[in-house]
């Protein structure tokens, strides 16, 4: 064993160019293949860091939900719990060990009067016994902490905040922080490996969820049954399925449904009331926790493994190409050592050492270019879905990496090896007995792997394709806004402690202070951020509209400032823009989008009408304008119906995103912006400050993500086809210089030889391009889903991706058929 | 002199030099020679007197470094690369001591290989040629099996059923017993004879005394020089 390796490094150490071209292809390979599974390890495969994950289910609610529906990263819509109801179900337990609630907040922080933003979690009592964590310092909540509502002035630290705030002092026991402007008394530290049970989320501080009144003034929906926002997991006793924690469930959930919560329901028709009646409880396994990234993730991540998959795929058919080629040069001493009595198992077991050794250092080197791809694709994502994923090399990984190199190393080495110790040895002793013959097999399992790799990089480079243009109309959607020069970020005064009322006049303040710096053109504001992935909605009456149950009557809304559309660089078709004269206490307006208009039988004439405030059936608000339809909050989706109301005639609102338009360079606008609300008053934070190019590019991130990773996957799957085609051509053509030579002396000119050779890579380019245009229209239609603006079999895309190929094999081909060309015939006379 | 036809093949003063890094091999040396059509020479002498390098400039595989080289009445140097392949696929049939036969074709395939170069020959002519010349070889029977699945001696006889299949002008054969046994060599020395009384001319090179005396008129190479052509003619006369 000992002697097959040091064999196998001399082996290896004696041709170091092909070496190098070996373990690069391998490292680069291995390397892509490394990046994507860290991610899709994070995404879908780690557990939760907590004693017996697999015993954890998550709870989710489908059905009708009238009422309000509050959802987040923690999952979709169907699954949130209303408050009371997730307390019913907690109350009594027969199968689970223990019931936790949940669910995220936006909070601002201030620790000894500096204000920082973080994530943080509400989270029930039980959360942290059911988690079964121990604290890191202090300790966790308990269900005593829980109750009553509003009453427990108490916080958790993340483990990392504490870490990196705290130098993970212990004496932050007992401190008092404040929590949205509240003052709340740290207990205890989280554990070190825990950071929250959504993919997505860090918390740096847990609080009781029953403090949410006092994080959140205003919130009133602890008793409400028909407001959803509670994300709810469990933990099964050891010995209790699946399927019976679902029952048992259902046994607890149907009667509060059916007794409780029906008659609560009221102007729904009889078929919603029917589904509301049906409704039941779902219990799906929790180990990984509870979020919707890896439902998002899925199908890009699988996109990208099956992408990198291939990838690799090509640089083992390089390797195992490599291995060939040098295997044909030493049958000889194969035959040789055959000869001298060793067995065909020793000499199987000497070449694989050495292409697991190769494979081995390939592998070494592609934890460097995971690394590095990690690090790039690090830069591709937007910073708060970066704060998600670890772009680092961890444990897995590198025994994922392991575990490639080694499969890789006995897959490519296999079969060279076999071929090549084949050779029997009347063969050896025959050999230069005149023929031009080089091992009919090895040739076509060349040609063939050859063939392989031109049809994988042809699907890769035309999905690619796919995605890029889809990218292309991407960033070619006409958003209806011109925001080039445009500076956007958020505050949050009511979340650091300022009441309403006092807000909306500093939000008044703001916009004057931000209006006089220099090179500022423009200022507006709105309190959905625009094109930032959020969205606001309500069902309205509208003048002239009738409602009525199971009528669809939702829009979505914004709250903006005045000019906002002057400000966006969008025209009204009719009507004016909200005004400064919109204030609180004035007549009640709002503009409408096009769609609005046709949704709610408006048409053109919406201008003059009235609409409800909400849901609410009294008709106070008046439309003073109609506007383009324009991008609300995604560029790729279709504009849905939008109102706008004047921001300043609510009261109530506690944070707004603002706008800036200057002509200065973005960088020195961001440096006054922070400067200027600093002075006006330090105690708010600046969030989320960007240029709305940016905040557009972050909106598609993932279009951009996908398309630059995979173009850059199939550039390399086609070097590496390249490489292998020009391998395998000039080892035939050196194989072949007899035979050339002798097809010369027969009176073949220099244009044939190179035809011949030409010949041979128009071939495999046909049949591997044509079986790679067939896989790439599997892969169109798999990816359909990604993209945008085109179908799965774009005409353009197909023929560019051809052509690409073609040409990349005709230059591959080129060199290998010049030198086959310049042979000299003199060669077919050499008979040593 | 009688004035004769012009002979097919001359040459006048031919040298030829290989420089390699540091030395310089003067493989031939000012060689004049000719060969009238329906000749049967051999090129005699011991290994490295430049045997194979004059027949590779005698077959146009390779230049000369000077001197002059009439082709049947055509100045050889003047040729275009293209010109020179040509040449070598109509006027010249080669016969190699390793029989250079390509194992992934047939015999038939190998026969054939040069007639797939000329465009003047319908597929039905090609056969018909493949199948005449491995008839004058004694070949037909083994038309389609591989050259491994031949003996040595077979081999080569399909070798020069290949080299005469496009009727040439000239057939040049490079030690073509060498990779033979003397009952095979002489089977193929047999063969050559045939063919020459048939009337194909031939200029054949062998270190071989023995088989030297099967042709009309042998030369002699000795260090890159003609040693005594006339000498040999004499003796044989
Ligand atoms: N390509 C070459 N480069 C350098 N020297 C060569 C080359 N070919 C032949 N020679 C030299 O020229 C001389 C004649 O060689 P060759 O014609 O092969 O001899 P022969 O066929 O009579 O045995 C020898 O000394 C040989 O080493
Ligand atoms: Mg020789």
């Amino acid at each position: 064993m000992l002697r097959n390796l040091r064999l196998a490094a001399r082996m290896l150490s004696k041709t170091p160019f092909v070496t190098c071209i070996a373990v690069l292809s391998l490292a680069l390979g291995i390397g892509a293949n490394s990046a994507i599974f860290s991610l899709f390890d994070q995404m879908l495969l780690q557990p939760l860091p907590v004693p017996s994950p697999e015993e954890l289910v998550n709870l989710g609610a489908p059905g009708p939900k009238m009422g309000s529906t509050q959802c987040s990263q923690a999952g979709s819509c169907e699954v949130v719990f209303s408050y009371p109801m997730y307390r019913d179900l907690e109350r009594t337990q027969t199968v689970l060990t223990g019931l936790a609630a949940h669910r995220a907040f936006q909070p601002s922080l201030a620790i000894d009067g500096e204000p920082l933003t973080g994530q943080g979690v509400m989270v029930s009592g039980s959360y942290f016994p059911t988690l079964q964590l121990q604290s890191a310092a202090g300790r966790l909540f308990t269900v005593a902490d829980d109750a009553p509502v509003g009453a427990n002035f108490v916080a958790v630290l993340g483990y990392d905040f504490w870490r990196d705030r705290f130098g993970s002092s212990p004496s932050v026991i007992g401190k008092t922080i404040r929590i949205n402007g509240k003052a709340f008394s740290v207990i205890g530290v989280a554990p070190k490996e825990f950071s929250g049970t959504t993919l997505g989320v860090r918390p740096t501080v847990y609080v009781p969820i029953s403090m949410r009144a006092v994080i959140e003034p205003g919130f009133t929906n602890f008793e409400n049954r028909r407001a959803y926002w509670v994300y709810v997991f469990g933990r099964r006793k050891p010995d209790v399925s699946l399927a019976q924690a679902t029952a048992a469930l259902n046994a607890l959930y149907r009667p509060i449904i059916n007794d409780v919560e029906v008659p609560l329901q009221s102007g729904i028709s009889n078929q919603t009331l029917a589904r509301f009646k049906a409704r039941l409880v779902t219990v799906n396994d929790g180990r990984q926790g509870q979020s919707s990234t890896p439902e998002n993730a899925k199908t890009p991540l699988l996109l990208l493994m099956g992408v990198t998959g291939v990838v690799l795929l090509i640089a083992c058919a390089n390797i195992a190409n490599l291995l060939l080629a040098r295997g044909a040069g030493r049958a000889a001493e194969m035959g040789v050592r055959l000869a001298l009595g060793a067995t065909r198992g020793q000499l199987l077991a000497l070449l694989l050492t050495e292409s697991v050794l190769l494979a081995l250092i390939g592998g070494v080197a592609s934890l460097g270019v995971a690394h590095l791809t990690l690090k790039f694709i690090g830069t591709l994502m937007p910073s708060n879905e970066v704060g998600a994923l670890v772009f680092e090399l961890q444990g897995s990984v590198v025994l994922f990496t392991a575990a490639l190199a080694v499969v890789t190393g006995l897959v490519f080495g296999l079969f060279p090896a076999l071929h090549s110790t084949r050779s029997d040895l009347i063969s050896v002793i025959r050999a230069g007995a005149g023929q031009l013959t080089g091992g009919k097999a090895a040739t076509r399992f060349r040609a063939t792997l050859v063939t392989v790799q031109i049809a994988l990089s042809m699907a890769l480079l035309v999905s690619a394709g796919l995605f890029l243009k889809s990218l292309m109309n991407v960033s070619r959607v006409d958003l209806g806004l011109r925001v080039d020069d445009v500076v956007t970020f958020g505050l949050s005064p009511v979340r650091a402690g300022m009441d309403s009322t006092r807000a909306a006049v500093y939000f008044t303040r703001v916009q004057e202070v931000l209006a006089a710096m220099p090179g500022v053109t423009g200022v507006t504001s709105s309190r959905v951020p625009l094109l930032a992935g959020q969205s606001w909605g309500t069902a309205v009456h509208v003048q002239g509209f009738t409602s009525g149950p199971d009528i669809d009557a939702d829009s979505r809304l914004n709250q903006v400032g005045p000019g906002y559309f002057q400000m966006m660089g969008v025209p009204l078709i009719a009507g004016r823009d909200i005004a400064e004269s919109d204030l609180h206490g004035g007549a009640r307006v709002a503009v409408v989008n096009e769609t609005f208009a046709r949704k709610f039988g408006l048409g053109r004439d919406a201008v003059g009408k009235f609409m409800s405030d909400g849901e609410n059936d009294s008709l106070t608000v008046q439309i003073v304008g109609l506007t383009p339809d324009v991008k609300y909050n995604s560029v790729k989706d279709t504009i849905p119906p939008v109102f706008y109301f004047a921001a300043r005639q609510d009261w109530s609102i506690g944070e707004l995103n603002f706008y800036v338009r200057s002509s200065l360079p973005v960088a020195q606008v961001m440096a006054s912006v922070r400067g200027a609300m600093k002075a006006l008053d330090p105690t708010i934070p600046v969030e989320d400050l960007k240029s709305m190019p940016q905040q557009i590019r972050e909106n598609v991130f993932l279009d951009h993500m996908i398309s630059i990773l995979s173009a850059a996957f199939a550039v390399l799957a086609t070097v590496l086809a390249a490489i292998g085609l020009y391998g395998m051509l000039a080892f035939s053509v050196t194989q072949r210089t007899r035979e050339i030579g002798v097809r010369m002396a027969l009176g073949a000119d220099a244009a044939r030889v190179r035809a011949m050779v030409m010949k041979q890579v128009g071939l495999m380019t046909l049949v591997g391009g044509v079986i790679g245009v067939a896989g790439a229209f599997g892969i169109g239609q798999a990816a359909r889903a990604l993209l945008f603006g085109l179908e799965g079999h774009d005409a353009l895309v197909f023929s560019a991706s051809v052509l690409l190929l073609s040409a990349v094999a005709l230059a591959a081909g080129f060199l290998p058929a010049r030198r086959a060309a310049l042979i000299n015939p003199m060669q077919a006379l050499r008979h040593d | 002199m009688v004035a004769t036809a012009t002979p097919l093949i001359h040459m006048q003063g031919i040298t030829k030099v290989f420089t390699t890094d540091e030395m310089e091999t003067h493989a031939l040396q000012a060689i004049d020679f000719d060969i009238a059509a329906g000749e049967y020479v051999a090129i005699a002498g011991p290994s490295g007197c430049g045997k194979t390098t004059l027949l590779s400039i005698l077959g146009l595989l390779d230049a000369p470094s000077g001197g002059q080289y009439t082709l049947a009445g055509q100045p050889v140097a003047a040729l275009s690369a293209v010109e020179r392949a040509r040449v070598r696929n109509r006027q010249i049939g080669f016969i190699f001591q390793a029989f250079n036969l390509i194992g992934d074709l047939t015999v038939a395939e190998n026969v054939e290989l040069p007639l797939t170069y000329r465009s003047d020959l319908t597929p039905a002519d090609r056969k018909d040629r493949v199948a005449r010349a491995l008839g004058r070889v004694g070949m037909s029977h083994r038309a389609r099996h591989y050259p491994p699945q031949l003996s040595g001696g077979q081999q080569q006889r399909v070798a020069v059923a290949r080299a005469v299949a496009g009727d040439p002008a000239i057939l040049l054969a490079d030690e073509p017993t060498g990779n033979l046994d003397s009952k095979n060599g002489e089977a193929v020395m047999e063969l050559l004879q045939e063919l020459n009384a048939g009337g194909a001319t031939i200029c054949m090179v062998t270190h071989d005394e023995r088989y030297a005396r099967h042709a009309g008129r042998q030369v002699h190479l000795f260090d890159g020089r003609v040693a005594d052509a006339a000498a040999s003619v004499t003796a044989m006369a």
